[in-house]
């Protein structure tokens, strides 16, 4: 087969696959601190969109509206945290699992009455004709969703290693209990992760809409992708996404093309059962012994 | 079971207290979820001739006037949800009549209940062919001796016929057919290769290529097409799939037009495809171009009663709105809220019906299962090629808007003997 | 007798009633409701195994229904077979896909089996709707209700046969979950390890779990066709398998009337709500349950502040929503989603898990009572150890990358001895435990019990052949009382086959297992505890449990792994005594111990372990005046003189913290 052809499929899929990543690092934030993730997770992308929609709506211009979206995912990232996971953590139950299910409908519902039911185009300064690049036909616009997505996750490793706080967060997500005794707030760290996971689900809302629109159902397709990718890279894999995010969205496109349209999914969900079978703790996650 | 006969007491004491001096009409389709921009407009459509009747003061109705209650059921799309509905709807035994579904799946679920009880329904804004087509006569089985379900759409053959022929007209040879993976774009794809060979095999079908619901990446359906040849293509699907197919046909540089279904009217594909969408071409029976006095007041209206500057799916409103004006006018005719009579009236409507779309003369006849068009509304001539253009749909061609202007005035043909085929008039 | 008479009295009262309304009422929308709930109850109970028994967050049961679906729909269509070869061919897929997709998810927990099972739910649907030549795929399948001996089946009939399908599954699942196979269940899901090591098998029973489990979603998946005669491959979606999931938890776990309840909700609730009259009477009826019994628990100070409170203000903001908003179908979901938050928050065990409390209390629903426990003798008779050797380790290696954990360890267990294994931390101590049990697979080296090979690299093999061994960080059942900890473990009293099981035939046996189970507790001093949970047991009496939970393996050789650890004094004497009463029936222990004088007073060859190697073997006292064992110990070679010997009387061997 024509290689530029391939080269354009495993290109614009790994550039889907970019933002996969960034919602699934989204999961590992919280994952790490508490043990928990936001199954509402879409519907914070999604509402984030809308906000900052919103507020250029009302006039901001697109950098400007960029910290606003971002603190209101960090906001509705704390509401999670506080009706949904807290209760369930301090019980050592699993009700957080419901709890945030149940929040991201509250969340759809919401988004649908508020702002709508229909999709609605997302404006952004960054052009979207496209450029050639090695016979490989990409936007500027999805080249800036890369750019965003490497960014963001750069900043808050470099958080988590360089500042105090992160240090704290790293305390946490290595040993809760050893922590506490430091004198380090579990609690606090964890609300902390459930902000900062906001805020990246925020971005990936902002990055992506331009691409694929706002509407209230913009992220359910991609949150079980981006489930995917996190799970199978390991909830503890750090940049390990980023590869397993470019790798399914590379392979969904060839499968597509290849196998026809309608299989698109189907290999790389046999591969996730298969890589979960071989490694249960994921591609890049620590395996653990099992002690008594 | 405590709770079961708690439920069952408060049930039945609403059912009660419903009873009323008011025509109940039911307005069902997903009004929440991915669908919901078609089934959201039918029902404000609907609800704004409502309010007129309303108005106005009601439905005449034997001896005195009555006023119009709406009765709203989301079936979110949801087979399951629309067969439960259809059985409350069914059993609440003082219904006028129903107006509503968009998806197919959601009247084969739920029609058989309000068919067998003998409920009259008109499909409105879409649906496609199998939702008449399971009560026709087939190869193996007999249809229903009576339908009391009626279609007030611009059925699929109409469309695809069209969308065919407009490719045709266009001296194209290759195309590519696109279209979603639910029963809407699949039964749409059987369509369109159904008129391709009646049409005489004139296209070439390079590519046949899926979408899934919620698909952002469309490169690869389109590379397939791309490199197969393919001059034009035909989609069939919803939403915003629609306008990411428009934008990965620019990011590779495919310039070849995209004719399909109506939902290419919906603005959840225009304003998404922005300039990407410009020459998109799509059948239409109502666009939003305020060119009689009557499509006007209905645009403004709309945007007033609703807050909104443009309406999401103008065709499943302007739709929603003149099934409510015949549904009406069969109660009037019938002079009874009973269903069974409306739906006789409704089989044969005296007088004609001014809408917004067209006004109707007679538009359906007694249900015949060897021929669905009997419970069809929409002919033909009432459907236009619209275009897209600076994000609004103009007509895509200006006779079209002149025939229109002049039906509106004059009433559509009279029925009388039921159309025998499908199949459009070549157009010039 | 009260008892009994209250549960199957409300039962048979609830069947009865359900199976009357199409005789009372005559509303084909009732009758479409009270058809699906059937259904749904026939679903969540199958979901329920899984979930509440299994504990995993189970996301294929949707495809399971789907599946069971098109099985039925096509046998009918396609094969021509009846009603009754279609359900069954429906039941059967559920049963054969879901064992096999037990086996890739059965080494995940949590997350991971999560999206393992969600990843099938949507290769299915990928599969029903792709595969166009035989489901129709997106354009749909219909069919038509085949006649049953003749009769078509209209809407009561088809009811009543759903109805008649639920009692039975319900009946059969009672039987079978209140049985040895329903505490497996839960057995494995405090903890898989635990499970295996007591010889159950954690392997096949969560096969069985999740095959049952699949198989009844079959099962309700072809009455799902007959009922909706209309199949979508999109309609067994996400969403669907969410609001299931929802209805599992609504409704509480591990109850069948909490699937049933869980599903009455689910099916009643979205199409009440579509009435704005019975919405409000809801909404107000729910804020004032929430502000009682959130004021109740604030006052009796049972609940947190949050979880009384949230309730109170989710519960407000639907009253007062439902007064603002015009159109409240339009917030459905939302509204859903307020009633959902707060039941989950405020009733965490479930409406059935609240109710059942409340119920009990009502109609003073007493305890099933216990029989009288079985006699020592019958259940561990005493016998006389021959002093032979028992377990012999040759060589044994067992490294974990570079580490050496076990580095060529030989010793020998005598029968009829107390032998102790001793060390400081990290000499491998309990690496040793854990590849004699079976947890580890030795690196190299042999391990024999009376002269033949000893299976390696199995929990459950070891366990099978008279092996039995306790967990120094605790591996108990938690949800399960200390009675049925004891009872899952216990040896050789289960031998009736799964149909006797389902049928109930099989009570004699649990009776006597009862029986059998109390006498241990008795032997630990924890009869009177025999109905408490074994996560609200205090500490001591977790590590006695596990002790009496290890005896019921009746094992020729016992493994106590630090069993004495964390225990206050009176708790040790207590232990020590118990570790006699066991060895005076024969029964041959090794003792793994951090207190000397344990050690010293129980055990009579003491081996001691530094560096995965032994460094020295013979009685306590022998061992205690070993210099390598004081170097090990301290970490230099004792000082000739008075320090050199410690304490004779036994004060605990210091060891670096």
């Amino acid at each position: 087969m024509n290689p530029s052809i391939i080269g354009q499929m495993a290109v614009s899929g790994a550039l889907m696959g970019l933002v996969y990543a960034l919602i699934a690092y989204g999961f590992q934030l919280t994952y790490a601190t508490s043990k928990s993730i936001n199954f509402g997770q879409g519907e914070l992308v999604m509402v984030s969109a809308f906000f900052s929609l919103t507020l250029m709506n009302l006039g901001l211009p697109y950098w400007a509206m960029i910290p606003g979206g971002l603190l209101f995912g960090a906001l509705m990232g704390l509401a999670v945290e506080r009706a949904g996971v807290r209760l369930a953590l301090e019980q050592k139950s699993e009700g957080w699992i419901l709890l945030t299910i149940i929040l991201g409908l509250f969340f759809f519902s919401a988004a649908e009455n508020l702002w709508g039911r229909d999709d609605r185009p997302f404006p952004t300064p960054i052009s979207a004709d496209p450029i050639h690049v090695l016979g490989v036909d990409v936007t500027r616009l999805e080249l800036s969703v890369a750019v965003g997505v490497l960014a963001i996750m750069g900043a808050i490793e470099l958080f988590k290693r360089r500042t105090l706080l992160g240090k704290a967060f790293e305390a946490v997500s290595a040993d809760r209990d050893a922590a506490e005794l430091m004198g380090i707030s579990a609690t606090r760290t964890v609300m902390l992760s459930y902000a900062l996971s906001g805020a990246v689900a925020a971005l990936a809302g902002i990055l992506v809409s331009p691409i694929t629109t706002v509407g209230p159902t913009m992220a359910s397709a991609l949150i079980l992708k981006a489930f995917s990718v996190a799970v199978v890279a390991g909830l503890d894999s750090g940049f390990g996404v980023v590869l397993i995010g470019m790798f399914l969205g590379a392979l969904e496109s060839l499968a597509s093309f290849y196998l026809g349209s309608g299989w698109r999914e189907a290999p790389g969900l046999l591969l996730l059962i298969l890589a979960l079978a071989v490694r249960p703790t994921g591609v890049f996650g620590k395996a653990a012994i099992r002690k008594v | 079971m405590f709770r079961q006969t708690v439920y069952g007491s408060l049930l039945l004491a609403a059912l009660g207290l419903q009873a009323g001096d008011t025509v109940k009409i039911a307005i069902t389709g997903p009004f929440t979820g991915g669908s919901a921009p078609m089934g959201g407009s039918t029902r404000d459509g609907a609800k704004l001739a409502i309010a007129e009747i309303n108005a106005a003061g009601g439905i005449q109705v034997g001896g005195r006037k009555m006023k119009i209650e709406a009765i709203e059921r989301d079936d979110e799309a949801k087979n399951e949800r629309g067969a439960l509905i259809a059985q409350e709807l069914a059993a609440m035994g003082d219904l006028a009549g129903v107006i509503g579904t968009v998806n197919t799946g959601v009247c084969l679920a739920g029609d058989k209940h309000l068919q067998e009880k003998g409920v009259t329904k008109i499909i409105c804004p879409a649906a496609g062919s199998a939702s008449m087509t399971q009560w026709a006569n087939k190869q193996d089985r007999a249809g229903v001796k009576d339908s009391s379900i009626f279609r007030f759409a611009a059925h699929d053959g109409i469309q695809a016929a069209m969308v065919v022929e407009e490719a045709i007209n266009r001296k194209f040879a290759k195309v590519a057919v696109v279209f979603d993976s639910t029963n809407y774009g699949v039964s749409g794809r059987d369509d369109m290769l159904d008129q391709i060979k009646k049409q005489g095999d004139k296209l070439q079908v390079v590519a046949q290529e899926k979408f899934n619901i919620g698909d952002k990446d469309m490169t690869a359906q389109l590379l397939r097409a791309k490199s197969a040849g393919a001059q034009a293509i035909l989609i069939w699907g919803i939403g915003p799939e629609l306008a990411a197919i428009s934008n990965g046909m620019a990011k590779i540089g495919m310039k070849v037009p995209l004719i399909g279904g109506w939902t290419l009217s919906m603005s959840n594909y225009i304003d998404n495809a922005g300039k990407n969408g410009n020459g998109t071409l799509m059948p239409q029976t109502f666009i939003e171009e305020p060119i009689t006095p009557k499509a006007k007041a209905f645009i403004d209206g709309y945007h007033k009663a609703f807050k909104v500057g443009r309406i999401p799916s103008p065709v499943a409103a302007a739709q929603g709105y003149d099934a409510v004006y015949l549904m009406a006018a069969a109660i009037k005719q019938a002079g009874s809220t009973d269903t069974r009579k409306v739906k006789e009236a409704l089989e044969d409507l005296k007088e004609p019906v001014q809408g917004v779309i067209a006004t109707w003369n007679h538009p359906y006849t007694k249900w015949d299962a060897a021929d669905v068009t009997t419970h069809e509304a929409f002919r033909r001539e009432q459907v236009v090629m619209g275009m897209v253009k600076d994000g609004r749909v103009v007509f895509g061609n200006d006779s079209d808007r002149e025939r229109l202007r002049k039906s509106a005035t004059t009433a559509t043909p009279a029925k009388t003997t039921p159309a025998k085929t499908k199949a459009a008039p070549k157009k010039k | 007798m009260r008892r009994i008479l209250l549960l199957r009295g409300a039962e048979l009262i609830v069947f009865a009633a359900l199976a009357a309304i199409p005789l009372l009422v005559v509303n084909p929308y009732a009758l479409g409701l009270l058809t699906l709930l059937a259904i749904y109850g026939i679903l969540l109970i199958g979901l329920d195994v899984t979930v509440g028994y299994l504990g995993q967050v189970n996301l294929a049961h949707v495809a399971f229904l789907g599946l069971g679906a098109y099985t039925a729909g096509l046998a009918v269509t396609k094969l021509g077979l009846g009603m009754g070869p279609a359900l069954a061919a429906a039941m059967a897929v559920g049963l054969l896909l879901g064992g096999l997709l037990a086996l890739p998810a059965l080494r995940l927990e949590g997350p991971q089996f999560a999206l393992a099972t969600l990843s099938f739910a949507a290769l299915s649907t990928t599969a029903l709707n792709e595969l166009e030549s035989l489901t129709g795929g997106a354009q749909g399948l219909s069919l038509s209700r085949p006649p049953v001996f003749g009769h078509a089946l209209t809407p009561p009939l088809f009811f009543w046969l759903c109805l008649a399908l639920m009692a039975l599954v319900w009946m059969l699942m009672r039987n079978m979950l209140s049985s040895q196979w329903g505490r497996a269940f839960e057995a494995l899901r405090d903890s898989p390890i635990a499970t295996d090591a007591m010889g159950v098998g954690a392997y096949r029973h969560r096969v069985a779990a999740f095959s049952l489990g699949s198989g009844l979603g079959g099962l309700a998946g072809g009455l799902y066709a007959f009922n909706f005669q209309y199949l979508q491959p999109q309609s067994f979606n996400y969403d669907l398998m969410i609001i299931l999931l929802l209805g599992v938890v609504l409704g509480g776990r591990k109850s069948l009337w909490g699937a049933f309840v869980g599903a009455s909700v689910i099916v009643l609730l979205p199409n009440l709500l579509s009435n704005r009259l019975l919405f409000q009477i809801f909404s107000a009826s729910g804020f004032a349950l929430a502000l009682a019994a959130g004021l109740r628990g604030l006052v009796k100070k049972i609940t947190r502040p949050f979880q009384a409170l949230a309730p109170v203000a989710a519960m407000g903001l639907l009253v007062v929503g439902g007064l603002l908003v015009e159109n409240t179908e339009d917030w459905r979901k939302a509204i859903f989603a307020l009633m959902l938050f707060s039941v989950v928050v405020g009733l965490p065990e479930g409406l059935m898990g609240f109710l059942s409390l409340f119920l009990a209390k009502l109609f003073r629903v007493p305890q099933a009572p216990l029989p009288k426990p079985s006699d020592i003798e019958t259940i561990l008779p005493t016998h006389e150890a021959d002093g032979a050797p028992l377990l012999v380790l040759e060589d044994l290696r067992r490294h974990f990358g570079g580490v050496k954990a076990v580095d060529g360890l030989s010793m020998t267990v005598r029968s009829g001895t107390i032998h102790g294994l001793i060390g400081p931390n990290g000499s491998g101590k309990s690496t040793v435990v854990n590849v004699i049990s079976g947890l580890y697979t030795p690196s190299s080296g042999r391990v024999l019990l009376r002269g033949g090979a000893l299976p390696t690299g199995s929990l459950f093999r070891v366990s099978r052949s008279g092996v039995a061994r306790t967990f120094q960080n605790l591996q108990l059942f938690g949800e399960l009382t200390a009675l049925e900890n004891v009872m899952v473990a216990l040896k050789g009293v289960y031998r009736s086959p799964l149909p006797m099981v389902l049928l109930g035939l099989a009570r004699q046996e649990e009776r006597r297992a009862q029986a059998d189970a109390l006498c241990l507790l008795d032997r630990i001093g924890l009869r009177d505890q025999a109905l408490t949970r074994a996560k609200d047991l205090t500490y001591g009496a977790q590590r006695f449990l596990e002790v009496a939970r290890a005896l019921a393996r009746k094992p020729d050789l016992l493994i106590l792994d630090e069993p004495a650890a964390g225990l206050a004094h009176p708790d040790v004497v207590q232990l020590i005594e118990i570790i006699k009463r066991i060895h005076k029936r024969g029964i041959s222990i090794i003792l793994i111990e951090h207190h000397m004088d344990v050690v010293s007073e129980l055990c009579h060859t003491v081996t001691v372990l530094d560096g995965g190697k032994v460094i020295a073997e013979g009685s306590p006292d022998e061992v205690k005046r070993d210099p390598r064992v004081m170097e090990a110990y301290l970490g230099q070679p004792p000082e000739p003189g008075p320090s050199g010997t410690s304490d004779p009387s036994g004060a605990p061997v210091p060891e670096p913290a």
